[in-house]
């Protein structure tokens, strides 16, 4: 349709299911349109004063006029609800229904990039032997076909993570702590960055997302624990 | 119990200062608030100009202003935002217009509070100055987004501690002060639209007969004073947060930035609707004229724009889907948004269903008027993407939602205004502008405009994240047609700046040398045309009595001509 | 006779009387927008109930007395202005504004106790403490009612001008508005001062 692709990959579970409905949204919105713009135009050229050189007299408060209007309306009305029917299930799949995490991470908005923290060889997020990485251009290696739940953060100013081949995003509010999650279906190397505005380097804040395979995520995980000595 | 009738119509002023700059007539206040918002355009389009060619061309210089750095590309998006809906839209679009037209539009001398009225003008003058003095303050002017999230929009959390002065005449606290004041501008304005609407209607002037443009700014008043009070409260408690480091929105301190959010949206959706309405009145007025034919369901429009106000101020949190709130919140948001899409599509198509059967005559105002809805559809029908709160999760923040509200705001302020530039001028000024330079005007800025902000939704879809100087860490953003697509928006966006400069020319070379204006150049029927061109101080010699409805052009029994003037009886003369 | 003709309106509104309404509508949101976030912080932080209990009830209670007689006694302005009786007006306005007055004396006792135990705007001692939630009840409590003080002051002003005007007996309807917008400080203090005051 296009000459190009109109999104990047998509790597999740349910990034397939956001990209169908732009599909079906623009499906609506472009009869709608071109609907409009018939009915703006014609009328420029059927009644332009040369051809009809004396308007009609109708002033649209009689119920048979307006019974095209009702009518455009009504099926516009039906068509909006179709929009809602087929985005409820991939909002309530995305932000509502229990997830069971496969692997519970930490993300942290700073000035000016992202801080995951990975729990510790007991496997469990927010003890002693938490492993956290704070750096420019690090990486958060996650598992392929795992639901990887994490919990959101922000340590300054509001900041949103932004993961486009995903499809999600949110913000991350200081003083709150919120649950997403996702599953990432291809390996290989993704942007994360921060879609809201957060200062002077907002520009610079960019991490990357890497899906390994379970294999390759393991040794990862367990060469940070070598590696770095845990860190609060 | 107190005497309604001004008296003051009885005594115009004139020495040149209480005539034009110290005028307590709602003309010349009409034009002050225009003229002021104009020059505070160009402000904004020139921080446009500037962030944009950055955007297409990073890192080099810019022509006229130099190098960019990474702060003041903040500050200019965050400016620009501003200024263009605060100090642009409203007073051109609702002071601007509500007070040239309503007065004349419901056959009265003035406001109802005169010296109210000026002094509204020159609160909103002083705002306009603290505004722009914020640029010159050490740190810049405001730099966190035209939204002003706290924390990054309060000072105190970040910086250590600054003195109370210090903090007082930071970027930040000067905008919010701004901001502050032209609220209070804009509420006087407000009351007086309302109470002179109410008041000071001509004799016959029923509610059902006063022109939309009148309607849609008193229920745009009302829709404001309704929405501005919540957001004049959190103005002030992030002010205070600034200025004495109060902790209502530090999360440190157990407030709650996304208190700011709720309460910024809360107005800031409305807003949207604040000046839309004005601007739809203008095009139905337009295009009953041109048309020759009464507007569609004038009475159907009135109601779908009181249902449209309702919705709108029910919907705000529909700008933050991905900001954490209640997920099932954001379902009821959600389809709320969606369902403000049918008042809408009905006051369009009435509109469409307007043009139908009429005689159509081609004139500027008639081009800008078409324009508007077909820039505006794009506008309406993208906002069907973003709110569903499902895609509006990968497309928040990122150029589409930058091109929507582009096509939303941009028809709504300018292609509106520069419609009933056109339509109005001669009115006003007593001049008749050049069609010729109109028409090329017009031409050139619609194709420049959707050349900007077209491309920008592929931009958008792509997950190109806004707010950004330089996206060289990007790689996914920096490919193929990506950049292309930046060059292209910013050359139509110098090419869309530059052909303002025709109209700016049009204006003063008509004011200075154009011909003079008959008094009712399109045959319209509402009041403003029945007097001189331009009105005399009191508008009319003799105040006219309303007798029947302001758009019964080419009723049958009409012969000769195709409209009577509102304030002659129908029966009467040439039918 | 000037050029124009006399304007002669469809209704006649008393214009002020509507601005005022619409005034008063206005200041309504201003007040309820402050009046909601401090409602939803008071649900989520319980532990406000400790800082409540600074605050003095009887002054409070005093105080809307004192507004309420303000407002009686403007009413009692207005039936005066009705009946063109210029003295009355005089008598009853001045005694508002007395009230006036009364009100803010007793703000400012209240305000001089409140500091003198530490418990400012910006309450150092408590987020010394380290109860900075604390703290934040105290801003709530100074621009809830700082703010309200301030149309007292205005409030004060705009019956002293209309005073001034009465007494000659120029624009007696102005006391009606007067008296309008003190009812409307009157009011939104009777929101605050439960609030603020009563539930502890």
């Amino acid at each position: 349709m296009f000459l190009f692709r109109v999104f990047p990959d998509n790597i999740s579970t349910y990034g397939q299911e956001i990209d169908d409905l732009f599909w079906l949204i623009f499906l609506f919105a472009s009869i709608a349109f071109v609907i409009s713009v018939f009915l703006l135009l014609y009328p420029l050229y059927k009644y332009h004063h040369k051809k009809a050189p004396k308007a009609q007299y109708i002033t649209g408060e009689k119920k048979t006029h307006f019974k095209w209007v009702t009518i455009a309306v009504v099926l516009l009305a039906l068509s909006d609800f179709a929009i809602m029917f087929a985005e409820h299930g991939t909002w309530a799949k995305i932000e509502q229904d229990p997830v069971t995490a496969d692997l519970q991470i930490a993300v942290t908005g700073r000035q000016w990039n992202w801080i995951f923290t990975y729990p510790g060889k007991d496997g469990k997020l927010y003890t002693a032997d938490d492993v956290m990485i704070d750096d420019q251009n690090s990486e958060l290696h996650v598992p392929v076909n795992k639901n990887i739940v994490f919990d959101l953060k922000s340590r300054d100013v509001v900041h949103s993570f932004f993961l486009k081949n995903v499809r999600l995003k949110q913000d991350a509010i200081p003083g709150r702590t919120l649950k997403r999650w996702f599953n990432c279906t291809k390996e290989g190397k993704y942007e994360i960055v921060c879609s809201e505005i957060c200062g002077v380097l907002h520009s610079q804040m960019r991490n990357w997302l890497v899906v390994d395979s379970q294999e390759n995520f393991d040794n990862y995980l367990n060469s940070l624990y070598t590696n770095n000595k845990p860190k609060q | 119990m107190e005497p309604s009738t001004s008296t003051h119509a009885h005594h115009p002023p004139q020495s040149f200062l209480s005539k034009y700059v110290f005028s307590s007539d709602h003309k010349v206040v009409g034009i002050q608030y225009t003229l002021t918002g104009l020059a505070m355009a160009a402000v904004g389009g020139f921080l446009a100009y500037v962030f944009r060619y950055n955007l297409a061309y990073p890192g080099s210089p810019i022509p006229l202003f130099g190098e960019l750095s990474a702060q003041q590309y903040n500050e200019f998006v965050t400016c620009h935002g501003l200024i263009m809906v605060l100090w642009v839209a409203m007073p051109v679009i609702i002071s601007g217009l509500g007070n040239l037209l309503i007065p004349i539009q419901i056959g009265t001398d003035d406001m109802a509070f005169p010296t109210l009225n000026m002094m509204s003008y020159w609160v909103f003058l002083l705002s306009c100055i603290i505004l722009l003095a914020s640029f010159f303050v050490p740190g810049g002017s405001a730099a966190g987004g035209w939204t002003m999230y706290p924390p990054l929009s309060a000072n105190a959390y970040h910086n250590t501690n600054p003195d109370f002065w210090t903090a007082l005449f930071s970027g930040n606290s000067l905008v919010i002060i701004a901001l502050a004041l032209e609220f209070v501008s804009m509420l006087m304005g407000g009351i007086n639209f309302i109470v002179t609407t109410i008041n000071k209607r001509a004799p016959g002037m029923t509610p059902m007969r006063v022109p939309v443009v009148v309607w849609m700014l008193n229920i745009a008043s009302v829709m404001f004073m309704f929405a501005v009070g919540p957001v004049f409260a959190g103005a002030v408690l992030l002010l205070l947060d600034n200025v004495i480091g109060t902790g209502f929105y530090d999360p440190a301190r157990g407030g709650d930035p996304i208190l700011f959010e709720h309460l910024f949206w809360f107005f800031g959706h409305p807003e949207v609707y604040v000046l839309l309405l004005p601007s739809l009145g203008v095009i139905a007025e337009i295009i009953s004229v041109f048309s020759r034919k009464p507007i569609f369901a004038y009475k159907t429009i009135i109601y779908l724009s009181l249902v449209s106000a309702v919705l709108s101020v029910m919907v705000w949190a529909h700008h933050q889907f991905v900001s954490g709130i209640d997920p099932r919140m954001a379902t009821f948001f959600s389809v709320g948004t969606i369902i403000i899409s049918i008042p809408f599509a009905g006051i369009f198509l009435s509109y469409m269903a307007t043009l139908w059967g009429g005689s159509i005559r081609f004139t500027v105002p008639m081009l800008w008027a078409i324009g508007f809805i077909g820039v505006f559809l794009i506008g309406g029908l993208t906002g069907l993407f973003l709110g569903s709160n499902t895609f509006d999760i990968y497309v928040h923040g990122t150029y589409f939602v930058i091109a929507h509200f582009h096509y939303t705001l941009f028809p709504i302020v300018f292609l509106g205004f520069f419609a009933a530039f056109y339509f109005w001028f001669p009115k006003f000024t007593g001049k008749t502008l050049n069609v010729t330079l109109g028409k090329l005007h017009f031409w050139l800025t619609f194709f420049s405009f959707n050349g900007t902000f077209f491309v920008l939704f592929f931009n958008g879809l792509a997950g190109q994240h806004r707010r950004i100087n330089d996206y060289t860490l990007f790689p996914s953003i920096m490919q193929e047609p990506y950049i292309t697509f930046q060059k292209v928006a910013t050359i139509s966006a110098i090419i869309l700046i530059l052909s303002q400069f025709i109209f700016l020319f049009n204006f003063i070379y008509s004011l200075i040398k154009g011909k003079k204006a008959v008094n009712n150049p399109w045959n319209s029927s509402t009041l403003e045309w029945q007097t001189d061109s331009p009105p005399p101080h009191g508008n009319f010699h003799t105040y006219p009595v309303v007798y029947h409805g302001a758009y019964d052009y080419s009723m049958p029994e009409m012969k000769e001509v195709d409209f009577v003037p509102q304030n002659l009886p129908l029966e009467k003369k040439t039918i | 006779m000037s050029q124009y003709s006399q304007f002669i309106p469809l209704k006649s509104v008393p214009q002020g009387r509507l601005a005022i309404w619409l005034l008063i509508a206005g200041e309504f949101v201003i007040f309820g927008g402050l009046i909601i976030c401090y409602l939803l912080y008071r649900m989520r932080y319980p532990e406000w109930a400790e800082q409540t209990k600074h605050t003095n009830t009887f002054l409070g209670a005093l105080n809307m007395l004192v507004l309420l007689t303000g407002s009686y006694t403007g009413v009692r302005a207005h039936a005066a202005a009705l009946n063109k009786q210029l003295n009355k007006i005089v008598l009853w306005m001045s005694i508002s504004i007395i009230c006036g007055f009364l009100f803010l004396i007793n703000k400012s006792l209240e305000y001089a106790h409140e500091i003198s135990n530490g418990l400012t705007f910006n309450s150092q001692k408590l987020q010394d403490a380290g109860d900075s939630v604390g703290s934040l009840f105290w801003s709530f409590y100074y621009i809830m009612t700082g703010l309200h003080a301030t149309h007292v002051i205005v409030g004060i002003i705009v019956f002293t001008v209309i005073l001034n005007q009465a007494r000659k007996g120029k624009n007696l309807h102005r006391v009606e508005l007067g008296v309008m917008y003190w009812h409307m400080v009157d009011i939104i203090w009777i929101f605050l001062f439960p609030l603020l005051y009563i539930a502890k």
